[in-house]
């Protein structure tokens, strides 16, 4: 997603490819953003994710469901490579960013970050005032003028929906804010620095219904410009909001297709199972 | 309900039942313990202020015609019911007698207090009582209340001439003196363009000298035996009985400031403690500096860095019991390593030409402030850590996420937030060294050093120089001086000031503690 | 999207710089805790030439002999005698005599002071006012130990040795008042009680206790020429053969005790704090007092983390110098006697070992003195945090979150 709006314009092609479960796909090899292949991990040793196979496609609402502790928040953690921080985790398996090795050595992991970039189950924004928060991320880059830092600063908030609300007191601080604002927040500071791809870990968990609403909402204004993952718990949001769904259970990809077919004929009785909550987490 | 075949086992009364005396004993344990802490502030404070307030003057008359002039300062009572003994404070040193005298209260035949008694501050032989019978000013003899007059008219001048040949020896002439000294090769022409310049100004430092000499009042003590008093000499006088309680709050501010802003005379009996306090100031400032970046260094270290293992737990309990090590441990540490080892060797490396006579190789500012900069050290390291385990986990991952480096992470966010448990830390290492002793008698305290460490002169700051420090003033006070009773008022008030420091400084910890609990304890609402 | 691998020269430079600052943090870090194990090994370098056999010809033994004078085994700190070649005469075995004899006061005192106020704070005291308790003593504990010094050595030590029927008399008078409270107290009208109610008893037995001390005091001479024939001190000279000396171990006792109280204080009412709620709240369903929900339920599950704060105060106290420097009178005595002077390890190093030759015999055994403390201080907070970890870690397990 770019400031000046010219957005590509992709046609989606049709052909179907299977994933290696045989679900059904229906986008092409180019459409793909990211792709996993055969990806293990284990918190100091206790397998968490066994050999994900799986291809997210560009542009699009890809969900992840399934119960708690099923992997699903970190499949996406994975995605951006903020498991490093953590000397316990061991990993087989790679995954490919537009055809790359993101685990390439290579690879600058805060560029990477940059690319991929991610919203918390949890509002987090730096305890400093709302545009130094959506200013951060350009700031670590440097060489940027005033100008242009307020530009980015006034976009970024206006793709959040987000401007309105805080137009007149960008300066106050950022913890001021109501718990959908501060999420909103967030995400104007995750697209400030352009990323390509946004995950989103339950970005919704914590809100209330009204806040929920207009989350969803940005989910599908942003859809355009950005490749989106999303974890939630809840099976509604992920109906109403994504194109393709994932359901994992115990660290398996048990069932991945469009979100249509995977709610309306889901293959595999584990995953009818879930979705209609007879399987609780 | 029953249970079959059971008598009840209590009583149906719904009466709480008593807790019993044990419980009273430790609620007045608690009372007694913060009336202990009340009693001694009290006690600080009321026995430390009242020093400076001008006491009334008693002229008391014994049965056998003897006629003491003094303050009452306590009264006890003796044993086997032979009365009561009062002990006044009598002063005038130079009349052979002790400054002290115990007097048999059923004795005493009068007790007046004369307005015409005055109080005459001393630079020899300390406090005076007695009378002023006449002042010889400039071959004048005035007598009464002329005499008083022009008394203070001229007290006034030599305070004036006093300060300005103090300003000329410490601004002009020492550090031309210092300088001759430095450079003693310079040319020729210098040397007698510095000569010539040096000996006008002891020229001028003579005739402020010579214009303060000249005058002399006429005294009478207790006993109505006449003395001379040269003027010059006298340092303040005052007439405790004739002033109005606003006059005696204004000489008691007077003498407050005195206190705090003059040095120690007499043997460190009389005077004031700025020497001491700045001493204090300044080692706690160089120890700060000293003790923040490496104690925050070992902090980021031991929790952002270091893998969070076996071993880093064992450190992190090892430096959390240094705390607990007792400080003149770090004393001994300090002047085997610093002062006889580092010392030492700078000594025989840079201050050949002036050994065996130490340099850096003893107690001197410096190694004080390492001393107590490796003391408050574990001060610093635990809270700081404290502080920057209290962030959450998630604030780190969204810099992160934005694509900031770990050290972006670190120096941007973290760091910035744990800033006020930083200085918590930093206010309590302060709190302790300020009122640490011990280790400062292993590694530099001076008994009496009117110089500060820093001057005019290069490098400004003297860190091999000894100091002076409250602390250690009011051991020092307390226990060397000749006479400890005539110290024990100046001791009283050295340890209130250095209480009211240290618990200015704890305060200020203890609310910003509560701050940061309060703030850190909602910061998103959910 | 363009190729992930060719970043551009930004991201290298910072990423550069992230590992640079990485390494000098972690050398910086590394450098200052080998700092504070150097003062460990440093004490241990100075200290074995004193065992080496040769030159000094010091022997462990020979600093707890007690060479015998005519018959008599005595135990001498003389150390100006060692430039004299005479080592037998520099025995420890009286200044770590003194040492424990001076903590032992001191816990006497702190002991049973800090840890009723623990029990009354955690037990009965309202959030708010424990809230503003816990600082105020706090601030006890940050009194200078040399003003505490000061005052007991220069101002209570002179009182007691002349007021000593006084001070008996408070000791004494102010445990039985407070039995008597306890007992009245269940007398006294409902309202009344309700009003002077156990929970704020911190605040109102203030006054009380102010008042009771200066009963107490007024009291003495009374019953002193009643018992005592008008003085106790005789009294106690001639029954007991006791001098009661101004600087005494009982003085050092009650200001070192002053400054463990707060130490001792803040660990166990944490401890006991740290009890799961829902024990002592089980206990008092079943009709238990507070009182015997502590000593029954809650006691015995805080019991390690009270020795743990007993063990840092002892720590504490062992290693106090200010206090004992000042307040004892610093002859080096070997008597079990309360009112008599003595002089400890950490105030014989601050007033000697500026005087000592450093390398001497003298020096090394200071050093020596110096390293016992730094063990036996370090070794019982290693104990003491080791024995809060586990204590904490059972409690988290007992309430069952991970």
């Amino acid at each position: 997603m770019s400031i000046d709006g010219r957005l590509p314009q992709r046609q989606l092609s049709q052909a179907s490819l299977g994933s290696r479960r045989g679900a059904v796909m229906a986008f092409s090899e180019a459409d793909t953003c990211l792709d996993i292949q055969g990806l293990s991990l284990a918190y100091a040793g206790k397998p968490a994710l066994k050999d994900l196979t799986l291809r997210i496609p560009r542009h699009r609402v890809t969900a992840f469901i399934g119960p708690s502790g099923c992997g699903k928040s970190t499949l996406l953690r994975a995605l951006n490579r903020l498991h490093d921080l953590n000397e316990d985790v061991s990993r087989r398996g790679s995954i490919y960013l537009d055809g790359h090795d993101i685990h390439d050595s290579r690879v600058a992991v805060s560029e990477l970050r940059r690319r991929v970039g991610m919203v918390f189950q949890a509002p987090n924004p730096f305890p400093m005032s709302i545009y130094d928060n959506v200013a951060f991320g350009l700031r670590l880059q440097g060489g940027l003028s005033k100008r242009r830092i307020d530009d980015v600063v006034e976009w970024a908030l206006k793709s959040a929906a987000l401007w309105e609300e805080v137009k007149g007191r960008l300066r106050a601080s950022a913890w001021s804010l109501s718990g959908g604002q501060q999420q909103r927040l967030v995400i104007a500071r995750t697209l400030a620095v352009e990323p390509e791809v946004l995950l989103l870990d339950e970005p919704a968990s914590a809100l209330d219904p009204i806040s929920t609403l207009k989350i969803e909402e940005l989910i599908r204004t942003l859809k355009p410009h950005l490749t989106l993952v999303l974890v939630t718990h809840n099976m509604q949001q992920a109906a109403r909001v994504s194109d393709y769904t994932a359901f994992l259970h115990n660290g398996e990809l048990v069932e991945y297709g469009p979100t249509d077919t995977l709610f309306t004929h889901p293959r595999l009785r584990r995953t009818e199972n879930y979705i209609t909550g007879r399987m609780v987490g | 309900m029953k249970i079959p075949g059971h008598t009840a086992v209590g009583s149906k009364t719904l009466r709480r039942p008593h807790e019993g005396p044990w419980a009273w004993l430790a609620a007045a344990s608690v009372a007694l313990s913060v009336l202990m802490l009340g009693a001694l502030i009290v006690l600080l404070s009321v026995k430390g202020l009242a020093n400076f307030w001008p006491s009334t003057l008693h002229e008391v008359i014994l049965d056998d015609g003897d006629t003491v002039i003094g303050v009452p300062f306590e009264q006890r009572t003796l044993p086997g019911g032979e009365g009561v003994e009062r002990r006044y404070w009598i002063a005038n040193r130079d009349d052979g007698g002790g400054i002290w005298r115990w007097l048999s209260v059923p004795r005493l035949a009068s007790d007046q207090t004369p307005d015409d008694l005055v109080v005459l501050e001393r630079r020899h032989w300390g406090t005076f009582f007695g009378r002023l019978v006449a002042v010889r000013l400039e071959g004048e003899r005035l007598t009464g209340e002329a005499a008083w007059l022009a008394m203070e008219q001229r007290l006034k001048e030599l305070d004036a001439l006093r300060q300005a040949r103090q300003q000329l020896t410490r601004d002009d002439i020492l550090p031309l003196i210092r300088r001759m000294e430095r450079e003693p090769s310079s040319s020729e022409t210098q040397h007698r363009l510095d000569d010539r310049q040096l000996q006008a100004l002891q020229a001028r430092a003579k005739e402020l000298r010579r214009l303060q000499q000249g005058g002399v009042l006429v005294l009478e003590n207790s006993q109505g035996q006449r003395q001379e008093q040269p003027l010059e000499e006298v340092l303040d006088a005052w007439r405790p009985n004739a002033m109005a309680w606003y006059e005696k709050l204004g000489h008691w501010g007077g003498e407050l400031w005195q206190f705090l802003s003059e040095g120690p005379r007499d043997a460190n009996t009389a005077g004031g403690v700025w020497p001491a306090i700045f001493g204090t100031i300044l080692m706690v400032l160089l120890m700060s500096v000293l003790v923040t970046p490496f104690g925050v260094l070992a902090a980021v270290y031991l929790n952002e860095v270091a893998h969070q293992g076996r071993l880093t737990r064992l450190v992190r309990i090892g430096v959390r019991n240094l705390a607990g090590v007792p400080s003149i441990v770090y004393g001994v540490f300090g002047l085997g390593v610093f002062v006889y080892g580092i010392g030492g060797s700078i000594d025989r490396w840079f201050f050949d030409s002036s050994l065996p006579s130490p340099t850096f190789g003893t107690g001197g500012l410096l190694w004080a402030s390492l001393t107590l900069a490796l003391l408050t050290l574990p001060v610093v390291i635990v809270a700081t850590e404290e502080g920057l385990s209290r962030i959450p986990l998630h604030q780190r991952e969204g810099a992160l996420a934005l694509g900031a480096t770990r050290f972006e992470t670190l120096t941007r966010v973290v760091l910035p937030m744990a800033m006020p448990a930083m200085l918590t830390g930093l206010i309590l290492a302060v709190a302790r060294a300020a009122g640490e002793v011990a280790p400062l008698m292993l590694v530099g305290v001076a008994k009496l050093a009117p110089q500060v460490p820093v001057d005019g002169e290069f490098p400004f700051l003297h860190l091999e120089r000894k100091f002076m420090h409250l602390g250690y003033h009011i051991y020092d006070a307390a226990f060397h001086s000749s006479d400890v009773q005539a110290a024990m008022p100046l001791v009283y008030a050295t340890a209130l000031l250095l209480v009211v420091v240290i618990l200015v400084l704890n305060l200020t910890a203890i609310f910003m503690r509560h701050y940061l609990r309060k703030r850190h304890g909602a910061p998103v609402r959910r | 999207m363009s190729d992930p691998t060719s970043t551009n020269p930004l991201y290298r430079s910072r990423q550069r710089r992230d590992r640079l600052a990485t390494l000098l943090i972690t050398a910086g870090g590394i450098g200052v805790l080998l700092t504070v194990i150097a003062i460990a090994v440093f004490l241990l370098v100075e200290v074995v030439p004193l065992f080496w056999p040769g030159a000094d010809g010091m022997s462990l033994s020979a600093l707890w002999s007690a060479p015998g004078t005519s018959g008599e085994a005595e135990f001498r700190w003389l150390p100006h005698r060692l430039e004299e070649g005479v080592v037998a005469q520099a025995s420890l075995a009286p200044l770590l005599w003194g040492t424990l004899e001076a903590a032992i006061w001191a816990l006497i005192v702190a002991i049973p002071l800090a840890l009723g106020a623990a029990a009354h704070s955690s037990l009965y005291m309202t959030p708010g006012l424990r809230a503003r308790m816990k600082p105020t003593l706090e601030l006890m504990e940050a009194m200078p130990s040399v003003v505490l010094g000061f005052i007991a050595g220069l101002v209570l030590g002179p009182w007691v040795e002349r007021h000593l029927a006084e001070a008996v008399s408070v000791v004494l008078l102010l445990p039985l008042a407070m039995i008597t409270l306890a007992l009245g107290h269940r007398r006294l009208p409902v309202p009344v009680q309700r009003y002077l109610s156990l929970n704020s008893a911190a605040l109102w037995l203030l006054p009380c206790l102010l008042l009771l001390v200066l009963a107490a005091v007024q009291l003495a001479p009374l019953w002193e020429s009643w018992w005592f024939a008008g003085d106790l001190r005789e009294w106690v000279e001639q029954r007991w053969g006791l001098d009661v000396q101004a600087r005494n171990a009982m003085i050092v006792g009650l200001a070192m005790g002053f400054a463990v109280i707060p130490g001792i204080y803040a660990l166990a009412e944490d401890a006991l704090s740290d009890v799961p709620r829902n024990l002592a709240e089980g206990a008092q369903a079943m009709g238990a007092t507070r009182w015997q929900t502590l000593t029954r339920v809650m006691l015995p599950i805080a019991l390690p983390g009270i020795f743990s704060a007993i063990m840092i105060g002892a720590g504490r106290a062992v290693g106090e110098t200010m206090i004992v420097l000042m307040a004892s009178g610093n002859s080096a005595l070997m008597t079990a006697t309360p009112l008599d002077g003595l002089r400890s390890l950490a105030s014989s190093i601050a007033i000697e070992l500026p005087e000592a030759a450093p390398g001497g015999t003298h020096y090394r055994l200071l050093l020596l003195a110096a390293l016992a403390l730094f063990l036996f201080t370090f070794l019982m907070n290693t104990l003491a945090e080791l024995v809060r970890a586990r204590l904490r870690q059972r409690f988290r397990r007992s309430r069952g979150d991970t």
